[in-house]
Order: structure tokens, then sequence, then C-alpha cells
């Protein structure tokens, strides 16, 4: 991983739309962040340590730190801290569900890899091959999912609060109850509800950003049901953007999720107050720094005051950020540490174009370095 | 810098030192009192205890489950009292950053999380990395995995299983092996609900009790100092004693280590069919010279549990209070995590709260049993204080025993134990013994060429307040701790072993996770510039 000290000569900077010195555009940054009344660090589309350099810096300068898939990873984290979750790895999945459940779209766009290595046949610990059973409750009754090959049983479920009734029904007849009036046909629910309940280890596959609270609440109550007889737990697909490995981070450097503020010194958590879309709206951040690393696009945002991007090259903005510096893709430009769906946690990633394009890290600590009080103690 | 603590209490067991004399630090050694040389500074310790760093074997400090726990809780650490920043971070509450700054407090300076799946080796050692000023260690958990299960199914080489076990000790950067449930969790995963030693986890045909044999052995064959800690099958089970019983008698002659002891020392009399059985496992500790245990001590008050042990967890989610709790099947042991309430008015809680005290204090050699509360499973850390306080006075403890349950005390041996720990003692269960454990040869004493870490205690009427706030707490002689704050951040480094692994063994890691995940098998490695410390690592020798 390159030193801060070996930072390219060629990184790219600009202040109000004119080139800069890194130098330069570090001080101006600094500077808007220390004479904010409430600075919001949002994206963090950034690797461990770039997030870990963010969260130091929030609590510098009494920022909120956020990222821009929350809204997606507080509804399944809303599940985890309300009434608790079952869940399971990418490689237990793969080698042991005999029930694939999956559940609304997006599933392959969130997850390339899904077919590869999730809906073959599992090989089970004894080496029988004992086939793999996959249903799927989508959207609509002629969804399917490209490239693959093998037989999914689809059952058009809907989305939103008709997915959450259909859910409900599928719950009520996993434990035998009564269903009064059910969108699915009872017969298809209790074949479906059959086959969930002779898995003998299943698994339920989905992305928060298309599922809504009530979902997942009743996805989660089904999977506990479930676990009273036979085996079954979830694999809820990461957000991009490095979003699980920033959750991970913002965990252990504070105790609490993103959408937590130091404004009042020690780290607040409030999912509302620090929702980033909302300050803006709100006007009640007069300065914001966007940070994303992998490319993902730039807010729609129109009305912050003062608005620094750290960001790759190519990204458009709706205005031109006041401070802008580009910044490399951990993995690609430089070595990194990120979330891996493929394997469920946290892992070292080899730079596979190496270049000198500066981490979010080193920024940080440059934009740092020019903040009042710059001795204060690092961590 | 050259430090003169003067005139101090030295408890230093490791040296069989008991007495008033003085400590010279030079950097960050212990020196000889040198000829002629002026200290740079001069402690004027009269009146206070001198300790080298404490050592905790056993506290789940940092990685995956724990920052689950975290999440899970967050209205735990809302409440958390602001204090001057002196050092980033610390004031929030749960982090890694108040983890290092409280155990530096109260004196600790090295301190072990035991549970440690090698897929996520990565994260723990990033979690350790932001936990300043104590040095820290991961033990590596087997013995549920796919791998290790196959190659005791397959009646594989003990050289093989060694080999592997080294493999796993480098690649995630361990300092030992650690068997949760051996099989148990596996069979989990086949939906069997209950696993003791002699039960066979299904697709493999393997018991326990093989399990546990062949990882002890090979633990042993690779030269890492700790031996394999083993927490055992049916943690929390009324009658489970016989489980550790059991345990105990296999480890044959080989050293085997046995984590929070006390969560294993329940009989089925009584009453409520829940009782103390510590004295039947204290007396088999004491026959057994190859093995360790550490206590696991419960106190009263909120938790959460937090185990790697996920049959167990899952079996336990109906306790949890408040009432949520996740259970995750991992790629080899995974974790389940469950909010608990101990109450001393509990009968059940009750009776374990003595069933610790009575380890502690009918465990004849202080040597063997190691001071934990599993944390924050029996309790968090920062209870060490009044526990200390209980071991060391006969009366407090009589005073605490009078506000259980009567019925409780009665299925006990509690209130007629006089026993009383001396400072020596609690040096003993605290430093040198478990710089022995783990194979620190430069800490846990405060001999010419140990470490600098040295814990100045101030002692008074009130035993819990001296060890709750450390009058002075230097880590690698550089002063961290004043009256009981720390003063600053420096960081520590994680201990790992590095025994000798077979190319051939790498060969065959590679083929394995790439045939069964479709993984490259580096994908657990922690590269030492990832975690984003300097020198994040030290090596500890191996010694056979």
């Amino acid at each position: 991983m390159a030193r801060i000290d070996q930072i390219g000569a060629e990184a790219a900077a600009s202040i109000d739309g004119v080139p800069a010195s890194l130098e330069d555009a570090a001080a101006a940054a600094a500077q808007l962040l220390a004479r904010s009344g409430q600075p919001l660090i949002a994206g963090l589309g950034a690797d461990i340590e770039g997030a870990r350099a963010a969260i130091a810096l929030a609590e510098r300068v009494g920022g909120v730190i956020e990222h821009m898939h929350s809204a997606a990873l507080m509804r399944d984290l809303d599940c985890l801290r309300e009434t608790g979750v079952m869940l399971t790895t990418p490689g237990e999945a793969r080698v042991r569900a005999d029930v694939v459940l999956l559940l609304g779209d997006a599933l392959l766009e969130t997850w390339p890899a899904l077919n590869d290595r999730l809906l073959g046949p599992p090989v089970r610990p004894d080496g029988v091959e004992v086939g793999r059973r996959i249903v799927w409750l989508a959207s609509e009754a002629d969804a399917t999912v490209p490239g693959f090959r093998g037989d999914i049983n689809v059952v058009a479920a809907g989305l939103g609060i008709t997915l959450a009734a259909n859910l409900a029904a599928l719950r009520a007849r996993v434990k035998g109850r009564p269903v009064a009036r059910a969108e699915i046909p009872l017969p298809t629910l209790d074949a479906l509800a059959a086959i969930l309940k002779s898995a003998r280890f299943g698994v339920a596959v989905w992305t928060a950003a298309r599922l809504g609270a009530l979902e997942l609440e009743m996805l989660n109550g089904l999977v506990r049901d479930l676990n009273e007889s036979t085996r079954f737990s979830t694999l809820p697909l990461a957000a991009p953007d490095n979003g699980a490995g920033v959750l991970a981070t913002c965990g252990w450097m504070t105790g609490f999720p993103m959408r937590s503020g130091f404004g009042v010194g020690s780290p607040l958590h409030d999912p509302w107050r620090f929702d980033a879309e909302r300050l803006i709206a709100s006007g009640e951040t007069d300065c914001a720094l966007w940070i994303s690393a992998f490319g993902a696009p730039s807010p729609a945002w129109r009305s912050v005051l003062n608005f620094i991007a750290l960001c790759d090259r190519a990204t458009q903005f709706a205005e031109e950020p006041n401070v802008r510096i580009v910044v490399g893709r951990p993995g690609v430009d430089h070595d990194g540490v990120v979330y891996s769906s493929d394997t469920g946690t946290l892992v070292a990633a080899t730079a596979s174009a190496p270049s000198a394009a500066p981490s979010v890290a080193q920024i940080i600590a440059r934009i740092a370095a020019y903040l009042p009080d710059a001795s204060a103690g690092a961590c | 810098m050259l430090i003169h603590v003067k005139g101090a209490h030295i408890v230093d067991p490791g040296n069989k030192r008991d007495a008033i004399g003085d400590l010279w630090i030079r950097d960050d050694q212990i020196v000889a009192p040198p000829h002629g040389a002026k200290a740079d500074e001069t402690v004027e310790a009269m009146g206070l205890v001198a300790m080298a760093g404490g050592i905790d074997i056993h506290s789940h400090v940092a990685g995956a489950n724990v920052n689950t726990a975290r999440l899970l809780l967050p209205e735990q650490h809302q409440a958390h009292t602001r204090r001057p920043a002196a050092t980033p971070i610390s004031n929030a509450g749960w982090s890694t950053f108040q983890t290092g700054c409280l155990y530096a407090e109260m004196g600790f300076t090295t301190v072990v999380e035991p549970a440690v799946a090698p897929h996520r080796a990565l994260h723990a050692h990033l979690e350790l990395a932001d936990t300043p000023i104590i040095d820290k260690a991961i033990l590596t958990i087997l013995g549920n995995d796919d791998f290790v299960l196959g190659l005791i199914r397959s009646g594989e080489s003990a050289s093989v299983i060694r080999d592997h076990v080294a493999w796993t000790l480098q690649t995630t950067r361990g300092l030992g092996i650690k068997v949760i449930n051996a099989g148990g969790v596996a069979a989990f995963k086949e939906n069997m609900r209950g696993f003791s030693f002699d039960d066979m986890v299904p697709s493999y045909g393997v018991t326990s009790r093989q399990i546990v044999k062949a990882l002890q052995k090979a633990v042993h064959e690779t030269g890492a100092p700790h031996p394999l800690h083993v927490h055992c099958n049916n943690l929390g089970m009324p009658g489970n004693v016989e489980t550790a019983l059991t345990t105990i008698a296999a480890a044959e002659d080989l050293p085997l280590h046995l984590a929070h002891l006390q969560f294993y020392g329940y009989g089925k009399e009584g009453p409520q069919g829940f009782s103390s059985a510590a004295p039947r496992l204290a007396e088999a500790v004491n026959a057994a010279k190859n093995v360790t245990i550490d206590v696991g001590q419960v106190m009263f008050g909120q938790t959460v549990t937090i185990s790697s042990d996920v049959l167990r967890q899952f079996m336990a989610r109906g306790h949890a209070r408040p009432k949520k709790y996740v259970i995750i099947d991992g790629d080899s042991n995974g974790g389940g995590i469950v909010p608990y309430e101990y109450r001393a008015g509990s009968f059940h809680n009750a009776v374990q709260f003595a069933v610790g005290l009575e380890l502690f204090l009918l465990i004849d050699d202080p040597s063997r049993v190691f001071f934990t509360t599993d944390h924050p499973n029996g309790a968090p850390f920062t209870t060490y204080p009044e526990i200390f306080a209980l071991l060391m006075d006969k009366d407090l403890r009589a005073q605490w025993v009078s506000r259980l349950p009567t019925e409780a005390a009665a299925v006990t041996t509690l209130p007629s134990l006089t026993r009383e720990f001396t400072l020596y003692e609690i040096a003993t269960m605290t430093r040198a013994a478990p710089a022995r454990l783990l194979g620190l040869r430069d800490r846990g004493h405060l001999g010419v060429g140990a470490r600098a870490d040295v814990a100045l205690y101030r002692p008074g009427k009130d035993i819990a307040e001296m060890f709750r706030a450390a009058a002075r707490v230097y880590k690698d002689g550089d002063l961290v701790v004043r009256d009981g704050a720390v003063t600053h951040y420096r960081f520590g480094r994680a201990l790992q072993v590095t025994p000798v692994v077979e190319a051939s063994m790498q060969r065959r890691m590679t083929e394995y996770y790439d045939a069964r995940y479709g993984l490259p098998s580096d994908f657990m490695r922690v590269p030492e510039e990832a975690v984003g410390r300097p020198q994040p690592f030290e090596t500890v020798a191996c010694t056979r």
C-alpha cells in the first residue's frame, strides 16, 4: 500500500472547477470543514482504511457519518436489532443449502456471482449431491434469472405491501394456521410451505434495496419459525460500495452504525436525524464531504452550501463541487480491505492495476493536516 | 529514558519476589539497578503495589461476533458518560478504543480474543489494531469446519492434521487454537439440538472426542506454547459436570486448557435439579496436572453472551433479555449473540455465581486457574476489580452470599469456604501463570530483561477500587495511565506464532478452496500492511 508521503504528483484536484494542487485543495477542504456548523461526511464508498480515516475525521470536526446505501442497510439492520436474525455465509449456503428461497428482484445485479456461487447443485459434506430446489418469490410470474439454466419455481408474489401480505400468509401456513384470504392460491402456498419445511438447510436470499421493512420483518419471522423444526438461515446480499465493511468499521470505532453524529463530542446515533438526504434537504448541514471511491454516481444534491468530493475522474456532478480530489479505487489502483460478497467477510484486495491515484485515507490525512489543532492525536 | 520506581511493594511471583524494593526501567525493558547512573525520572512508590501488566487469556473483545453484538444492542451504549477527550474516540462506548483504555486503566497490558474463525481473522485483527495501548492476540477456531472434520473422517495421519493447524495459525496470525463445542456446531447445521463428547457428527461420522484429541495432539506438535483451548460440549446444562470430567480424563497426559469452566460446574441435585458440582470438578483439576482452566465468573447485571457455540446459543434464545438474538451458521463456527441479564435473585444465576467462586477457591494451584469472566459472557471485564475483592475478602463474600436466595446457596459449598487470596496469588493468576501458558517469556514478571509493562496500584480498604484505577501503568516503559486515567494512546501488537508449514499443505488448501468454494485459499490472509499500523505483529517463539 502506498504511503501517505508517496502520493503521486499527478493527483488531480480542483477548487471551484479550476485545477489546483493537491495541497491547496486539501487546505481548502479543511477550511470548509473547520468552518462548518454541522459537517456531513457522506457517500463513504471507501475501503476500511478510508472509512477509519473518515470516522476519525468526523470526530475531529464534530460531523455526521453516513453511507450512500444506509437506507437499505438500515432496513436489514433494524430487523437485526429489533427482533434478531439468523444469518449464514455465501460459503455455507453454497455447499449446504438444499433449498434456496429467492425474494424480490435485483438479485443478480446486486451479486453477479449468484448463479455461479449459489444456484448450482450443492455438494453436501458427505460428498452426496442432493440437488437444490430453488423457489423465487418474484415480483412477476415471468421473472427469470439471466444465464441460469436450472429449474426455478417462480411464484409471483409482488413487491412492497403485496409481498408482505403473501409472506404473512406463507408464514401462517408454515405454522399450520388458517389463512382466510391470500393473493397466492392456497394450494400454491401450501406447496411452498412444504418445500420450506422439508429443507435440511434452507437459505433465503434478498437485497434490502428492493424490500421494505414489513417484508423483511415477516421474512425473518418466517425463518425463525422454520427453525423450530428444521434448519433455515438467510443470506441478505451486501450493499455495494463496501456498505457492509463501512458498517462494521462504524461498529467497532463508535459502537454504532452509520447515521451517527459527533456534534456533542461523543457519538450519537439517530437514523432519522442523521440521514444525509434529510440533512441536505433541510439545510441543517452547511458542508458535505462526499466520498465515492468505487465509481458510484454522485448525489443529485443542489442546495449544498459547501461541497467537497473525493471521487474518481469520471464522476459528473449536478453542480461542480467547491473542492474535488480524485481518488483511486481500492483493489484496482491500490491495495485495500473491503467486504467481499463471495466470502461474506472482510478481505485484503490486491491492486489489479496499481496507479499513483491516492487512497481516500491518504487524502483525508492531507485534509486533517490542515485542520486547526492539527497536533491533536490521530487514531 | 531511565525510570527509577522507588520503594514499591513488588509482587512478582514470576521471580518469587514479594517485598519492598525498587524497579529500574530503561526504555521498554526492566533493567538491573545501574551503577552510578542517574534516573531521568524517579517515582516515589512507597505504599504502592507494583505488579507486571495483567494478562487476560480469554476475553471476547474484538471480531465479527463482538461487532454484531454492538450493532444488536445500540441501547446499551447510548447512555455512556462523556469524559474529557484527551484521546480520540475514547468517548465511544463499547468501541475498540474504549476497550483498550478500560483495560489499561485496570493495569492490564495484554488481552487474548479467544474465538476467531479463520475466515474472519482479518476482521478481528483490524479491530485489535484499533484497540489502543494493550498488546493482544487471537485464538483461531478449528474443529467444526469441513476440512478438519474431513481429515479425521478419512483417517489422515496426525502429521497432516498438524500441518493444517500450522497452516491455519500462520495464515490467520493466531497465537493458539481453540475448539468450541467440537463437532456440535457442525451437527447443529444438520439439525441436531444437543451434542455430547461421544456423539457423532452427521455426514462425517466423527465424535467430539476424536476431534478434541486430534487437535490437542496437533497443536502440541506444532510447538505452539499454548495448548489446545477447549470450550466443551453441553455448556450451561444441568449435570454437565460429567462432560467436563470426561473431557479432562480424555486429555490423558498432554496439556489441555479448558475455558470458562464455571459454565460446566453443574450437577442435577437439589429441588430445582440444578446444583453446584464445583467440588468434584476442582478435585479433578487438582489431580490432572496437565490441565489448566479459566473460570468465567458470573457477576450480576445486564450483559450479552457472545459465543461461537452456535448450538448452545440457539438453544438459549428463549432466555434472551432483551428478547432478540443473532444466530450465524458460519463457515466453521459462526456465532450466536444472545443478550442476557444475570439476576442475584435468580436461583440459577446465584448457583452460577457460586460455582465460579468455588472453583477459584477449591483449585489449589493458582498457576493453573486463570482469572476470567469469559467477557462479556459471565460479566463484562470491568467487573474484575469486584471479583478480586471477593477472592481476597471472605467477609465481603459472606455479605454477597447473604443476599443470594438461600435455596441456591444451599446447593453450593460457597458459604463454607474461608480461603482468602493474597496479592501474590492474584498476581500469579493474572500475570506469571498466563505468561507461561501463552509462552510470553518477557511478560508477566518484573525480572531483568522483562518488557516494561508495569502496573502500580494504591492499596486501600476498598480492594476493588485499588484494581479499578491503577495509580500508574507503563506499557513498554511508556507511562500511559496516571491516577486511573489514560493519558495518551500508543498502539500495541498482536502476538502470533509462526510454526513451520509444509509446502504441500499450502497446495492442498489451494486445491480445496478452489474445488469446494471456488475461492482462492489466500482470501483469509492477514497482510501486515492491511491492518493500518506500523509493526502490528510480534512473533512468539514455538518451543518444540
